[in-house]
């Protein structure tokens, strides 16, 4: 019997053609398109310690007398959630540091998710056909800040108690149907004995139920685009040049998923998070200063704190104070970032599609934009913290919020300003972004000394080549190696070969795009050809270089 | 303490990046616990060596009274003269620059002097707090030559910490004390230059000073507020929160999510960044 459990589910489900595709579809390797694959692992690592959380956390608000390990809080009268997370904390096994791994997976999820939007943004990846992934990301954002809010919110600790009672307070706010959606959300007046069970069912199966689907249709609409790729020789709109999925790819990224859970896993058994035993119960006379959200709220409270008590009159009616910082602002910093695609395209009039990623230096009113933007939304974040700085420096606190109050206008204008001068100076700069090439020094007979520019490494491309079983064919010209454009002259016959010689470390590998012309993009044809492939017996040996093959349909 | 080893034993790190993490982490965290307890101790023992005395253990008032030594009020008047009556006047009568202390009773003189506050060393700004210019001897002394002007004003109290219940003093201490020195006693600044300072470097005489005698912009509780049983609770917790149960790690100063985070976006993200500038392509 030679019976293979892989040919058992291939004639049942089909799956050699789509695995054999997959396996040997094509990613771009550079450093910064892993920004994403971190906010992916940590969204792993959140469901796997959240799961563990679940099972012994209790979502009621009603009253318990608290008699457990933690004596300074021992016969206080507390809620049930609170005293299930000091029992987690003090008396599960493992229960403490579960605790703190989901919390400090949740900062760097969500400071993942940032990073990765300002590559996406700087190098406008953003860009036709990759909108709608925009939006898609632009959505999972947004969940990810309400979803850490609300399992910051779910303790029911003094500090997130208080954190609660502002977002009552903020939904209050909004014109008209403020006071009904309050009243809505909380089942009645705050603080009432609904919030916690309904913020627990939020957070744990609405919105991760939302964002595993959206996560899927991110990275599937992403499979189907094909990655982008940053220019360089060889990379042209219509191909893409990098590593297989499988080994190269895969085991890259597996790997990555390790170090990200061991990083989270470190701080989760090593750093304090949250220590909600400190904290004790939230009742609403009691009141601890020093309160900050997490960071990723904290743009929101630093505009809560910076904007002045106006009291704003519209349609005969008043609005109130916390409706433009924290209602408004958001609206508009979403809704913005959401559109942006749309916005720059109305600038730029540009209806191309972009496989080949911008550096940032090349597009300088862009990244000019993004800083002004990012340095207005680090001000708003760095005034949350009003009060711990006036206190660590010991300033004013009156000083320092009006200090901020003046930066928010200065500093976002000067870091564009300067940032669009650095663009522009390094972008005309010719060596900047260039690999420095070797000098050769050399010495006349009269000891005249003068110096001239290395050859291309011929060698190395050739030993490379060799290799990986090619013959070392002659090489083109090296004016030609050398000094090819993108998508310049260059043959399909050299094209891969050059584009193994981009970086002698790793087998490069390349896969066409569709070009633009063919109207609709059909499925991914970077296979190898026709006749074989993965599983059939007779090419077990994977190709190390492929192009396409028009014959394969 | 207990729970904090026994967690350490059940986290499982799946690689040697972690391992070699734990042990520096524990390193930094260890290291940190003995300098606090150190500073702590260091202060405190000053102020235990005399106040002391023979009292405490359990089943006594919660609170007793140092009474002063009668003798000591000529070297007190000495050290008050020389030291405080440029702006205290010579019999502490005050002046346009500082105050009438007379009649504000042994308590009063003993906080601000023993936590170092008086003499004052800037007076545009609040009061800070130093090292003590006077020993233990010597600030009693003033204690005795100031409170011998006039009758009045609470005396010295020793806290008898064995009487007293933490849980209760957590109580009191969230619903009175927190809005200002925050929930972990670290301290905040408050409007203009003002400023609730860290609990800290407290003694157990210096925090029932301050409750009863209300320094700077401190709201002063008097017994119609707290009793003695309820100041001596609030005592024994601010004690604790002086070496709090640190389960879970380093405790990143006790001021909440604005150094958490730091932490998560320069060492959590930070650190995966570079691991994958490690692992991945660079420019080509």
């Amino acid at each position: 019997m030679n019976y293979k459990p892989i040919d058992w589910a291939d004639e049942r489900l089909g799956i050699a053609k789509f695995s054999r595709k997959s396996l040997n579809k094509i990613f771009p390797d550079h450093w910064s398109f892993m920004l994403g694959e971190i906010a992916m692992y940590s969204f792993f690592v959140l469901l796997g310690t959240g799961v563990f959380l679940t099972l012994f956390f209790v979502p009621s608000s009603a009253d318990t007398i608290y008699h457990g390990s933690y004596a300074p809080l021992d016969g206080h009268v507390v809620s049930q959630a609170y005293a299930s997370t000091l029992n987690l904390s003090f008396n599960v096994r493992a229960g403490l540091v579960m605790r703190q791994m989901h919390h400090w997976a949740a900062n760097v999820f969500v400071a993942a998710i940032v990073v990765h939007l300002l590559r996406i943004f700087f190098t406008g990846a953003f860009r036709k056909p990759r909108e709608i992934n925009w939006l898609v990301g632009s959505l999972l954002l947004m969940m990810a800040i309400l979803e850490g809010f609300l399992g910051y919110s779910l303790p029911d600790d003094l500090i997130s108690g208080t954190g609660i009672r502002i977002a009552y307070s903020i939904t209050l706010s909004i014109p008209v149907v403020g006071s009904y959606l309050a009243s809505f959300l909380f089942g009645g007046q705050f603080p009432g004995n609904s919030i916690i069970p309904r913020f627990y069912t939020i957070h744990i199966l609405l919105i991760p139920a939302l964002m595993a689907g959206l996560l899927g249709a991110h990275l599937a609409i992403m499979w189907h685009q094909k990655h982008t790729q940053y220019k360089g020789k060889g990379r042209t709109e219509n191909n893409v040049v990098g590593v297989a999925m499988w080994p190269a790819y895969a085991l890259q990224a597996g790997g990555f998923f390790f170090l990200t859970a061991a990083v989270l896993a470190a701080l989760g058994g090593l750093v304090q998070i949250n220590p909600i035993w400190m904290y004790g119960q939230y009742i609403p006379y009691k009141v601890s200063y020093a309160v900050q959200p997490d960071w990723y709220m904290g743009w929101l409270d630093g505009a809560l704190r910076l904007f002045p008590s106006w009291e704003i009159t519209g349609f005969g009616h008043m609005i109130p104070t916390i409706f433009f910082p924290a209602v408004l602002l958001p609206g508009v910093t979403f809704g913005l970032l959401m559109a942006w695609p749309w916005i720059e395209r109305w600038f730029t009039k540009d209806y191309e599609v972009h496989n080949l990623l911008d550096n940032p230096r090349d597009n300088a009113w862009r990244t000019s934009i993004g800083v002004g933007v990012m340095a207005f939304y680090m001000v708003l974040f760095f005034a949350s913290s009003t009060d711990v700085l006036a206190n660590a420096f010991s300033v004013s606190l009156n000083f320092v919020l009006w200090a901020f109050r003046v930066l928010i206008f200065v500093i976002p204008p000067v870091a564009a300003y300067v940032a669009y001068k650095v663009a522009r100076e390094a972008s005309s700069a010719p060596t900047v972004g260039k690999p420095r090439k070797a000098m050769v020094v050399f010495r006349s007979t009269e000891g005249e000394y003068s110096s001239e520019e290395s050859g291309p490494r011929r060698e190395v491309d050739l030993k490379f080549s060799a290799l990986h079983g090619n013959e070392p064919k002659p090489l083109p010209e090296e004016a030609k190696l050398h000094g090819i454009e993108a998508d310049g002259g260059v043959t399909q016959e050299n094209s891969a070969l050059i584009g193994s010689s981009v970086a002698a470390a790793k087998p490069q590998e390349i896969e066409e795009r569709p070009g633009e012309g063919s109207g609709k993009y059909p499925v991914s044809r970077g296979t190898p050809g026709a006749g074989g492939g993965l599983f059939s017996p007779h090419n077990r040996k994977m190709p190390r270089r492929r192009k396409d093959s028009e014959e394969e349909k | 303490m207990k729970i904090h080893k026994k967690l350490g034993r059940h986290v499982l790190l799946p690689v040697a990046l972690g391992i070699g993490a734990s042990i520096s982490g524990m390193a930094l965290f260890s290291q940190g616990a003995s300098a606090s307890t150190a500073s702590g101790s260091a202060s405190s023992g000053s102020a235990n060596s005399v106040t002391y005395g023979g009292t405490g253990g359990s089943g006594s008032a919660p609170i007793t009274y140092l009474k002063l030594n009668p003798s000591t009020i000529a070297l007190g008047k000495t050290l008050f003269v020389e030291n405080c009556s440029s702006c205290h006047g010579d019999t502490a009568e005050g002046s346009s620059r500082a105050p009438n202390l007379q009649g504000l009773g042994a308590a009063t003189i003993d906080f601000w002097v023993s936590t170092g506050r008086m003499p004052l060393a800037d007076p545009t700004i609040q009061a800070t707090s130093k090292p003590s210019r006077f020993t233990r001897q010597q600030t009693l002394a003033i204690d005795a030559y100031v409170s011998s002007l006039a009758k009045g004003g609470p005396a010295i109290p020793i806290v008898n910490l064995g009487a007293a219940s933490i849980s209760a003093g957590e109580g009191l201490f969230s619903t009175n004390c927190a809005a200002c020195h925050t929930i972990t006693g670290v301290g905040d600044a408050l409007a203009d230059s003002i400023y609730a300072p860290s609990l800290y470097p407290a003694t157990p005489t210096q925090i029932a000073e301050a409750v009863r005698t209300g320094p700077g912009n401190m709201p002063r509780f008097g017994t119609g507020n707290f009793s003695n049983q309820q100041v001596a609770d609030i005592t024994k917790y601010v004690q604790y929160l002086q070496h709090p149960n640190n389960a879970g790690g380093i405790g990143l100063g006790h001021i909440g999510p604005v150094t958490e985070g730091f932490v998560g976006i320069l060492i959590g993200l930070g650190s995966l960044m570079i691991a994958g500038y490690w692992i991945g392509g660079r420019a080509h």
